[in-house]
C-alpha cells in the first residue's frame, strides 16, 4: 500500500467559528390550531422524549406560550427546525 | 367495549374503521392542499414560518433551501394519503403521513378561518360553515391517529 497517498486536508475555518460559538436552542411556541395531544406526540417522535417529558415541555408551550426543546450547533437547530416544520409545528431558533 | 376508527392491530399495522363520507371528504381536501401548494397562497403561511425571528437575511436564506423541500415532502405525504384513502389497513409509516397532511390541513383550515385564541368557539360567518366542519372532522381525526400512534 502506498505511504504516498495524498492526504485529506480540510479547510481549517470549517466549523472552527461553529464550534466555538454559543449553542443555539430550538423553540416551539404556542399557537392556537395545533392540537396538545398532537404537539407532545411529534416531541416525542422527533427527539425522543417519554411521554412524561414530552407533556411537561407540551404544557410548558400552551401554558408560557414557548419552550425550548432542543438545543446545539447551528446546523443541527436548523436540522431540527426543519423537522418540526415538516410536522407543522411553529418553530424557531436563537443564540442562547 | 369502546373501538376507535383507526386502532393498531397485533400485527403492528393499523385498521381504518372510516365511512365514505369521511374519506371522501380527507380525499377532496388533500387534493386541494396538493393544488394550493402550487401558489403563493397566504393561506400557506403557517406551514412555512420564519426560524430566525426577525433576521430577515437569514429567514430568506433558510427558506431558500427548506422551503422547497417541506414542500415536496408535504406534497409526498398528501400523496400516500390519496393512495391510501380507501383503505381499510394502514403502515405506521402510511398512517404518520396521514397524520402530516391531516395536520397540514388543520393548519390551512384554521388560518382561513382565522382561528385565534385557545379553545374557545370561533365566530364562523355562514359562508364558513363548511370549512369550520372541516375544521372540526380533521381535529377528530388527528385525536384519533394521535391515540392510535402513541398506543
Amino acid at each position: 500500500m502506498s505511504t504516498t497517498a495524498p492526504m485529506e486536508v480540510r479547510d481549517p475555518d470549517v466549523g472552527f467559528e461553529e464550534s466555538l460559538a454559543t449553542p443555539w436552542v430550538v423553540i416551539v411556541w404556542n399557537d392556537p390550531i395545533n392540537l396538545m395531544s398532537y404537539v407532545a406526540f411529534v416531541l416525542r417522535k422527533l427527539f425522543g422524549y417519554s411521554k412524561e417529558e414530552a407533556n411537561k415541555l407540551m404544557l410548558q408551550v400552551h401554558n408560557e406560550g414557548r419552550a425550548v426543546v432542543a438545543n446545539g450547533t447551528r446546523a443541527e437547530a436548523e436540522r431540527d427546525v426543519f423537522r418540526l416544520h415538516e410536522h407543522g409545528l411553529w418553530a424557531t431558533m436563537q443564540q442562547d | 367495549m369502546l373501538r376507535l376508527p383507526i386502532r393498531r392491530t397485533r400485527s403492528g399495522d393499523f385498521r381504518v374503521d372510516l365511512d365514505e363520507s369521511a374519506r371522501s371528504l380527507l380525499g377532496h381536501l388533500c387534493a386541494e392542499l396538493e393544488a394550493l401548494l402550487e401558489s403563493d397562497s397566504p393561506l400557506l403561511a403557517r406551514l412555512f414560518p420564519p426560524p430566525y425571528g426577525d433576521d430577515g437575511e437569514r429567514n430568506e436564506g433558510y427558506a431558500a433551501l427548506a422551503v422547497p423541500e417541506l414542500i415536496e415532502h408535504r406534497r409526498a405525504s398528501l400523496e400516500v394519503v390519496r393512495a391510501s384513502v380507501e383503505a381499510t389497513r394502514l403502515s405506521a409509516d402510511d398512517l404518520m403521513a396521514w397524520m402530516r397532511s391531516v395536520n397540514d390541513l388543520r393548519l390551512v383550515l384554521g388560518t382561513l378561518l382565522g382561528i385565534e385564541d385557545d379553545g374557545r368557539e370561533p365566530e364562523v360567518p355562514d359562508d364558513l360553515a363548511d370549512t369550520y366542519a372541516a375544521y372540526e372532522f380533521l381535529g377528530g381525526l388527528l385525536e384519533v391517529i394521535v391515540v392510535a400512534l402513541a398506543d
